[in-house]
């Protein structure tokens, strides 16, 4: 059997792409079984969804704890303490990351030994479909690792995105990216081995006096620990020789994350802007460009 | 139709779909959700031909579905958890009412504190209603026992509710091949309803769910609700036999997996059966005779398949995926009461596990069958475990520490 793990951000396509993987395998001949686990259910929080794969029964259900192999479709998601999308993989698994870097970079980057493949499917999206939505391109890679051929993949990607994408065109676009994708990767010898398990002990829980063990919180809120400023596809970047100073953009932002400088101009805090360019839409004198995120280049993402 | 990958969502919406539902009084919540959205979309789209109602709550929701029902068309609803909570009241009422409506539960744990994984306190509060309970372990037979469930619902026997049970998120959201029946077969298996006692119509006035006054009237509504259920074990019978038939996959009100030359055997409910069927393989080879039977049927409560399934076994350890609070496990006392009056019967074991979803690991398995395996050769039975991991503890523990707890 082989076990998938695919993590993503909300809107990225995660759970879509566990699906069209899950039906390519079943197009294919195999038993397939995939589901998405949810977490905040929010666009931009890391997201989690498997697929199972497998010539037998699939006598497993619930979440893979220990994959053959990680689709990682957004790369900050790599140093996120939250997502781990590492944890776990077996011994001799493979690590696709969606970056413009190459594997030997990926791996120092990241401390990696693992077999790591890359591909920035991010820009094949944006200069293909014309948007960041990443589903049929990382089901690609993901089928295009596992081995399955490209007809099953063909009629999975048509199958599975024709019931969420109405525009024709924009289909047929989505389908050419993702045989882009499953072209520009090579099949992979998979050989990781049936996993050696730690061991959990079972253990008898304590009894705990209510102050402890009911459900409720003792300590003053944490959110502004949590920065959502990885979470960016693209930043807005302010032109101050466009910018009226009419304040519109501060007022719309839904974070509260645009702050005004001491000459009255715009500008936002990174660390926890979503890029959900509201601002960049609202500007009423077009002074906000987008500006693609590469957060694995040094002092352009990770501040 | 042939093989799809379908959620268990999606899979009770084909059952409703070929079961050619009338009415649909509808409210959602999740893990349930996608079960209505894709019924309220073939509606929209013409695929489907039923009235469906998206109500202000699961009580008027339930109500409504009571009410239909009444008038004689065939009906479907579905809620989860505090939604079946919600609308209790209603479940006991509409029971009574003896309307052959089927509902979907899935499964999820109840507050507090509030969250979305399963555990089956939401249906097991149902038991005493008179709705019938059809638990099921895939995706395939969320579909397969909706079309079962009306055919069951509706025979003049029974005419009792029946609520299908699936798990939040290891089903619901879970896909799988799943065969779709054309629905010529469906057909020939359940045909239209013709309602013999409850029916609305102009002509023929009547008044259904009065009251009462004197526990002797009273008591004679109750044992027949008893009654009929009683009878649904024989009828649920006469409809799986039909069902092979028809569409070749065979259910009971039990399953028995590696059971018939067990010494050791596991009792378990829904999806997490499939994880305690590759712990019995596992144990098997490690040289444990060691066996599982799942419970599909709950009410009815199938005591004579039970007791014919665990006979001579040495001992039997019930997976509680519920907790009743201050007792245990809820499966473990039935299952007592079920075997007290047999002769040489098993010694019986309690774990409770998978509450809110949690998982119940490898070793929690190994642990169970050394406790069992234990037990044989000691004749000492421990009391009630609650299966939790170490790992799980220091989870627990840094979430406490979040929380600002010690
Ligand atoms: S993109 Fe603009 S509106 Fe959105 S969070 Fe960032 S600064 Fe605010
Ligand atoms: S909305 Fe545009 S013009 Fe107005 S302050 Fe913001 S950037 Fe400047």
């Amino acid at each position: 059997m082989l076990r998938l793990r695919f993590h993503g951000r909300g809107g990225q396509g995660a759970k879509v792409a566990s699906r069209v993987l899950g039906t390519a395998a079943f197009l294919d001949g195999y038993n397939a079984q995939d589901f998405p686990l949810y977490g905040a259910e929010k666009r931009g929080a890391p997201i989690t969804a498997f697929t199972r794969i497998s010539r037998e029964n699939i006598m497993e259900r619930g979440v893979i704890s220990e994959p053959d192999i990680v689709i990682v479709m957004d790369e900050t998601l790599l140093s996120d303490p939250q997502a781990m999308p590492l944890s776990g993989l077996k011994k001799g698994g493979i690590i696709f990351v969606n970056t413009p870097n190459s594997p030997l970079e990926t791996k120092e980057r990241y401390n990696i030994a693992d077999h790591v493949i890359t591909l920035d499917i991010t820009k094949i999206s944006l200069d293909m479909i014309g948007n960041p939505v990443l589903s049929g391109l990382a089901a690609a890679v993901a089928s295009r690792i596992v081995g399955i051929g490209e007809d099953a993949f063909r009629g999975a990607v048509e199958k599975e995105l024709s019931g969420i994408i109405s525009d024709r065109e924009l289909l047929v676009k989505n389908t050419e990216a993702a045989l882009y994708c499953y072209n520009a990767i090579m099949p992979v010898q998979i050989k990781t081995a049936e996993s050696i398990r730690e061991g959990e002990n079972v253990i008898t829980i304590p009894f705990e006096i209510a102050l402890v063990s009911s459900p409720a919180i003792n300590a003053t809120g944490n959110t502004p620990l949590r920065r959502t400023g990885n979470w960016r596809v693209f930043r807005p970047v302010w032109d101050y020789e466009v910018c009226t100073r009419c304040m519109t953009c501060v007022a719309r932002c839904p974070d509260g994350c645009i702050h005004v400088n001491e000459d009255g101009y715009p500008y936002a805090d990174y660390d926890n802007c979503k890029g959900c360019l509201i601002c960049v839409e609202e500007c009423p004198a077009k002074a906000i460009n987008k500006v693609r995120e590469m957060h694995s280049r040094s002092g352009e993402g990770d501040r | 139709m042939g093989k799809e990958m379908l959620t268990g969502n999606g899979a009770a919406a084909w059952g409703v779909r070929l079961a050619e539902v009338d009415y649909i009084p509808a409210y959602p919540i999740t893990p349930q959700t996608e079960i209505i959205e894709t019924i309220a979309k073939w509606i929209s789209e013409g695929s489907m031909d039923a009235s469906f109602v998206t109500m202000d709550s699961e009580h008027s929701m339930v109500t409504a579905a009571g009410a239909a029902s009444a008038t004689g068309v065939r009906v479907f609803t579905t809620t989860s958890s505090q939604g079946l909570l919600y609308g209790f009241e209603m479940l006991y009422t509409v029971a009574g009412w003896r309307v052959p409506l089927v509902m979907v539960n899935v499964s999820r744990g109840l507050s507090s504190p509030i969250t979305l994984g399963p555990d089956h306190n939401d249906i097991l509060a149902l038991r005493d209603t008179g709705f019938l309970q059809i638990h099921c372990e895939t995706c395939q037979e969320v579909l397969d026992s909706i079309l079962m469930a009306y055919k069951l619902a509706e025979d003049e026997r029974v005419l009792l509710p029946v609520m299908v049970n699936m798990d939040g998120f290891y089903l619901s959201f879970t896909r799988e091949n799943v065969e779709i029946p054309d629905v010529g077969t469906v057909r020939s298996f359940l045909s239209e309803y013709q309602p013999e006692h409850a029916f609305f119509k102009a002509g023929q006035p009547m008044a259904q769910g009065v009251a009462v006054l004197g526990g002797e009237f009273y008591s004679y509504f109750k044992y027949q609700m008893h009654l009929a259920s009683q009878n649904a074990l024989d009828v649920y019978k006469e409809v799986c036999g039909e069902f092979e038939k028809k569409f070749d996959r065979k259910y009971g009100t039990i399953e028995e997996y590696m059971l018939e030359d067990a010494e050791y055997v596991l009792v378990m409910t829904n999806s997490f059966s499939t994880l305690g069927k590759a712990a019995v393989k596992r144990a098997r080879e490690k040289g444990i005779k060691a066996g599982l039977l799942r419970l599909r049927v709950l009410r009815p409560f199938p005591d004579p398949d039970i007791k014919n399934a665990l006979k001579g076994k040495k001992a039997v350890a019930v997976i509680d995926q519920n907790i009743s609070v201050g007792k245990g496990g809820i499966i473990y006392s039935e299952i007592g009461g079920c075997l007290f009056n047999e002769k040489n019967r098993p010694l019986l074991l309690s774990f409770i596990g998978g509450l809110g979803g949690k998982n119940i690991s490898q070793e929690e398995f190994e642990f169970i069958f050394d406790k069992i395996v234990s037990a044989v050769d000691t004749e000492i039975v421990e009391p009630p475990y609650l299966l939790y991991t170490e790992n799980e503890w220091k989870d627990m523990t840094k979430l406490k520490e979040t929380a600002g707890k010690e």
